[in-house]
């Protein structure tokens, strides 16, 4: 296999570009149609969340958790009341924790499929984007419902949450779910089987897992690698033990382990399972349980750091929670999945051809919000 | 794939299996190399006994009355003299900055505690005139995680870079570097990551000020003189 | 001419011909989907089912040299403010500008403490219609398009200003 040289390229993608997902830049260097290196230049939504942090209370964060990933807001309201309860020692009772599960869940499901969605966007495929859109918005009225927000909710409160369930919402819910599994087939063979899709896909930008261990890929990312490792399952938080469910893991259906159709696989079997935890959550929510019962008058929590972690859309969601005793802490830090996921780029998409860039970047579901909080 | 490639992952991936990564992290085409990657997770998978998680309890060194915290500076202290720096309170580590690598790698390296992930690098401002770093490593072999944290004045900032074990660090390091101004030693490109290469400041360091304009935009908050 | 006579004030030319362009140019104007944070998903789902900001006439484009609208969705950031103002004078004339959410309006939630926010989009290139909220909904932003569709309308692109 002869390799002819050209002269070095050097590409320039972003900060405004349709397939980077928000504002990205990536330095692409390339020889004739081969990338050599990535250099992602990151930082053009740097909205100084951890200055912030120290200067507000502690109640006062969650809308900036918000307003980092706000394509999983739910999930990362409920890493930080758990990363706070946990420093403050507080239970909350199971009705609060049924519900916190079923809203994390719900949103796990909204955020794939926008991930999916817009993945098939950057590969051309305009249909399947606007059904999963189409179902999204459904589960944003359950949301709204709820909390009265579509994207930000500002709904998990520490020692609780900000309203109970509306009348109404679990048949809602249920409703929801009756009509929606049969759809996640459907939109496994819109675009999972699509001949293009698979093309563009499989044997593409290959992620193999110790590399994605090293490179401290979390989530669906790693999973698709072949690593079985979910925190819901290996470092249980709230009431996950109590679930059954599956966790699936890349398995080179059409192509090798690590692959890009595997991490869109892994997103859309994922799709499935959380149907199931929000099913039996639903069924096993307590009927009575007051949610604002435990929430502290005041939020100070004792002298000391804690870091926890809790399981996102994107992956490990921790953070680093350091209290002198006041009301406002002292040093708060996110660490974010999508940024780790990130750096991975330029490892696993050396070699590709440039047109694979974007379905590599496409594939690891980053949001640049989280990204450069 | 051509058929000496093919050859030539084969026989990596045989060494490999046999515990010598050397010859796939040599190979020059990164194209392959990720191929043979990806074909030995694949051997891997079909050995059955070789899983990523084993049991906490089958190790016969880490005893359960004892904290990890315990554990790890036990197993260091067998291998580094003086490390330590100040009192320990049990629920982390202080050492000092001067050996960082290489206890880093022990405990990476190490079978017993084998902490494969970095899971979070921090910045912090202790105030008067000291800065720390902070890292959380966790096993996803054992399970088990400790907290590492390392002082520095704020006049030499200096800790050595761990970015060449945990290829994750390499970012986490630059984005301490750009909010707190701690200089990572032998980092292979240690850059601000997150503000613009000009920025002036370390914005999380407690006592910092913004700077007045930015290219002629205005930063800070108060509205006098914008128009 | 008797049908016309006596039915219209001077100019009457100019005047129609003024009109007939601001028309044309407000049933269609095509915007620049500029989105830099959680707006633009809001300002995504404007533009996908359930909202079809097309049956308005307004389409995305991707390039700023075929957009005559620029929506500006989301936070600016120091880092960002140079090329907004870049990719602004890309746009063709006319162009016009609908800051989205507050954080394009004044900084948003980050208006007290981030350093390295923008605050305001106006700083650095003139914006037509502000849209509030955070995020707004689909429905407001729009509201604000029609606003300026409505701005538009009014627009005599012919006749010079004066003063
Ligand atoms: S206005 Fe609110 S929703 Fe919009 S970009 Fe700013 S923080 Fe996000």
């Amino acid at each position: 296999m002869g390799v002819v040289h050209g002269q070095e390229m050097v590409l320039n993608i972003g900060p405004q570009h349709p397939a980077t997902h928000g504002v990205l830049r990536l330095q692409v260097k390339t020889d004739g149609e081969v990338i050599s290196e990535i250099t992602p230049y990151l930082g053009y939504l740097h909205r100084c969340f951890e200055k912030h942090c120290e200067n507000v209370t502690y109640e006062q964060v969650i809308p900036f958790t918000d307003r980092c990933d706000y394509l999983a807001s739910m999930t990362m309201n409920f890493g930080y009341v758990v990363a706070v309860e946990k420093l403050m020692d507080i239970k909350v009772n199971d009705r609060v924790q049924h519900i916190r599960v079923i809203m994390a869940e719900l949103q796990r499901i909204a955020s794939h499929l926008l991930a999916t969605g817009v993945f098939g966007l950057d590969l051309g495929a305009f249909t399947p984007f606007l059904h999963m859109l189409r179902d999204r918005e459904r589960i944003i009225d359950l949301f709204e419902m709820t909390c009265g927000a579509r994207l930000l909710y500002n709904y998990m409160w520490v020692g609780g949450l900000s309203h109970d369930l509306p009348k109404g919402f679990v048949e809602a819910t249920l409703n929801f779910l009756d009509y929606f599994e049969p759809k996640i087939d459907e939109f496994e063979n819109l675009l999972g089987h699509n001949k293009i899709f698979v093309e563009r896909t499989a044997d593409i930008g290959i992620m193999p897992a110790e590399v994605a261990i090293n490179f401290g890929v979390t989530g669906p990312n790693l999973r698709a690698s072949g690593v079985n490792w979910d925190l819901r399952k290996d470092d249980p938080y709230s009431i996950y033990d109590k679930f059954d469910f599956n966790v699936p893991v890349g398995q080179g259906i059409k192509g090798t382990v690590g692959d890009s159709w595997d991490r869109f696989y892994v997103r859309l079997q994922e799709i499935r399972e959380s149907v199931k935890i929000v099913r039996q959550a639903l069924d096993q929510l307590p009927k009575d349980g007051d949610v604002h019962q435990s929430m502290p008058k005041k939020i100070r929590p004792p002298k000391g750091s804690i870091y926890s972690r809790t399981e996102s859309p994107r992956g490990d969601l921790g953070y680093y929670i350091e209290s002198d005793g006041s009301d406002t802490p002292s040093r708060l830090k996110m660490r974010s999945p999508a940024f780790t996921a990130l750096g991975v780029l330029d490892e696993i998409a050396g070699g590709w051809l440039m047109s694979d860039v974007l379905a590599i970047l496409g594939s690891l579901d980053i949001v640049l919000g989280e990204i450069d909080r | 794939m051509s058929e000496d490639i093919q050859l030539l992952i084969d026989d990596v991936v045989a060494k490999a299996l046999a515990g010598d990564m050397d010859p796939i992290n040599n190979i020059e085409d990164r194209v392959t190399r990720s191929k043979a990657k990806a074909a030995l997770v694949k051997a891997k998978r079909s050995q059955p006994k070789t899983e990523i998680k084993s049991n906490a309890s089958e190790n016969s060194d880490v005893k359960a009355k004892d904290t990890i915290e315990q554990v790890v500076i036990a197993s260091l202290s067998k291998n580094f003299s003086n490390f330590l720096d100040g009192e320990q309170n049990g629920e982390w580590i202080q050492i000092k900055a001067e050996n960082w690598f290489e206890i880093a790698k022990h405990l990476k390296e190490n079978e017993n505690l084998y902490f494969d992930s970095l899971q979070c690098n921090t910045g912090f401002d202790l105030e008067g005139g000291m800065l720390e770093s902070r890292y959380n490593l966790h096993s996803m072999k054992h399970l088990h995680a400790i907290e590492i944290r390392i002082k520095v004045s704020i006049e030499n900032p200096d800790i050595p870079s761990v970015e060449s074990l945990w290829r994750v660090a390499d970012w986490f390091e630059r984005e301490t570097y750009d909010m707190f101004g701690i200089n990572f030693t032998g980092h292979r490109d240690l850059r601000r990551i997150l503000l613009p290469e000009d920025w002036e400041g370390w914005p999380l360091r407690k006592n910092y000020e913004e700077q007045e304009t930015y290219h002629g935009i205005v930063v800070p908050k108060v509205k006098e003189g914008w128009e | 001419m008797g049908l016309l006579e006596n039915r219209f004030d001077d100019n009457i030319v100019v005047e129609k011909l003024d009109k007939l362009l601001s028309w044309a140019r407000s049933t269609s104007p095509w915007f620049f989907q500029f989105g830099t944070a959680c707006c633009a998903i809001e300002m995504m789902a404007a533009a996908a089912s359930r909202h079809d900001l097309m049956r308005i006439g307004i389409i995305p484009r991707s390039s700023p040299r075929q957009a005559d609208v620029m929506i500006v969705a989301g936070t600016v950031t120091m880092k960002m403010a140079l090329r907004v103002k870049k990719l602004y004078e890309q746009m063709a004339d006319p162009k016009y500008v609908v800051a989205m959410g507050s954080c394009a309006t004044s900084g948003g939630p980050y208006w007290q403490h981030g350093y390295h926010v923008l605050k305001g989009v106006d700083l650095v290139i003139p914006v037509d219609v502000y849209v509030p909220g955070c995020p707004p909904r689909p429905e407001a932003l729009i509201e604000g398009l029609l606003k300026l569709q409505e701005q538009i309308l009014e627009g005599r692109p012919l006749t010079r200003k004066t003063g």
